[in-house]
C-alpha cells in the first residue's frame, strides 16, 4: 500500500482518540490546499488513508490535528498540531502516527 | 524579578567551561567528514543539566538532536506569533552549545498569551552535520505551535527530534 495514513493515541488513558479532526494539506502551493478533512475512528485511525493509494506522489505535506478541541485543557500546550513531512519516493507508504496528551505530542514515520 | 538570574556563579563557570568543550568538540568533528553518515562516538556534553526552577515567568525552549544523541547546537529556530490569521516573525535564533537559545524567547513584558511557532530548521540542521537522507528529507521546516494561556506561569519547551520523528512537551 502507498499513500498517507495515520494513527492518533492518547496517552493520559492509553486508548485511541477518537472523533479528532485530522486534515491532510498540500504545502507545495500557496497557500496551502487542502486534500483532505477527516476525523479518527473508535480505533484512532481514519476509515479510509488520509491520502489514498491512487493519489501517492511525492510532495511536501502537512497533517494538522485538531486536538485542542479533543482535549479541552484550559492550559493544553497545542491547538492545532502541524505535522509537516516530505514524500521523496511515493511508491513507499507514509504511516504518520501521533502519540499525544494535552502537554505532549510525538510522531514518527511508522509502518 | 522579570530578569532573574538562571543559574548560580558556579554553575555558570562551568557552563563557560563547557562551552571551550563544546568548541572542542566542534573542531574534532572534521574528523566525521570520512564517514558522512557515523554518529560521534560520544554524545556531545557542553555542560551540565539547567535548573528553571523558580525562575520568573517566561518561555525557554531546549533542543536535542536524537539521532547524534547531542544537543541540537547550530540549530536554527524561527520564532513567530499568530498575528491576524498568520505568524508574524519575532527573531530568528540559533541553539548554543547547550542546545538552547542564549535567552529566553519570551520574557518578562514580551511574555505575552498567544500562539506562537517556531520554526525548526532541521533540513539544514542535519545537512550541516552530513547526515545522509533522502531527498528531499522526511522532516524538513519542522513547525512546533504553542499556546501561551497563563502568563503566571512558565513554559519550558523541551523538543528532541532526529531524522524521521519528533517530540515536545512542557518540561520544567
Amino acid at each position: 500500500m502507498t499513500g498517507i495514513s495515520t494513527h492518533v493515541l492518547d496517552i493520559t488513558n492509553g486508548r485511541p482518540l477518537a472523533g479528532l479532526q485530522v486534515e491532510l494539506y498540500d504545502m507545495a502551493t500557496h497557500p496551502p490546499t487542502r486534500l483532505n478533512n477527516t476525523r479518527t475512528n473508535a480505533d484512532g485511525r481514519t476509515d479510509a488513508p488520509v491520502l489514498a493509494a491512487k493519489d501517492a506522489r511525492t510532495g511536501h505535506f502537512e497533517l494538522r490535528f485538531h486536538v485542542g478541541d479533543r482535549f479541552k485543557a484550559a492550559d493544553g500546550l497545542s491547538d492545532v498540531v502541524p505535522v509537516r513531512f516530505s514524500i521523496f519516493d511515493a511508491a513507499q507508504h507514509y504511516h504518520v502516527p501521533m502519540l499525544c496528551a494535552p502537554w505532549f505530542f510525538s510522531m514518527y514515520r511508522g509502518s | 524579578m522579570a530578569n532573574q538570574v538562571v543559574s548560580h556563579p558556579a554553575r555558570r563557570q562551568f557552563a563557560l567551561s563547557g562551552l571551550a568543550l563544546g568548541a572542542a568538540a566542534i573542531a574534532s568533528r572534521g574528523a566525521l567528514a570520512q564517514q558522512p553518515n557515523a554518529a560521534p562516538a560520544g554524545p556531545a556534553r557542553a555542560s551540565g543539566p539547567i535548573v528553571l526552577h523558580g525562575v520568573s515567568p517566561r518561555l525557554t525552549v531546549h533542543a536535542l538532536d536524537t539521532f547524534h544523541g547531542a544537543a541540537a547546537t547550530g540549530l536554527r529556530i524561527d520564532f513567530s506569533r499568530l498575528e491576524g490569521g498568520s505568524y508574524k516573525l519575532l527573531r530568528s535564533t540559533v541553539m548554543n552549545a547547550n542546545g538552547r537559545s542564549d535567552d529566553p524567547l519570551l520574557v518578562g513584558e514580551s511574555y505575552q498569551a498567544g500562539d506562537y511557532e517556531l520554526l525548526l530548521h532541521v533540513d539544514d540542521y542535519f545537512a550541516g552535520r552530513k547526515a545522509v537522507l533522502p531527498v528531499p528529507p522526511f522532516l524538513t521546516k519542522l513547525p512546533v505551535r504553542i499556546r501561551v494561556a497563563n502568563v503566571a506561569e512558565r513554559i519550558h519547551l523541551p523538543i528532541q527530534f532526529g531524522p524521521w520523528s519528533y517530540t515536545y512537551s512542557r518540561g520544567s
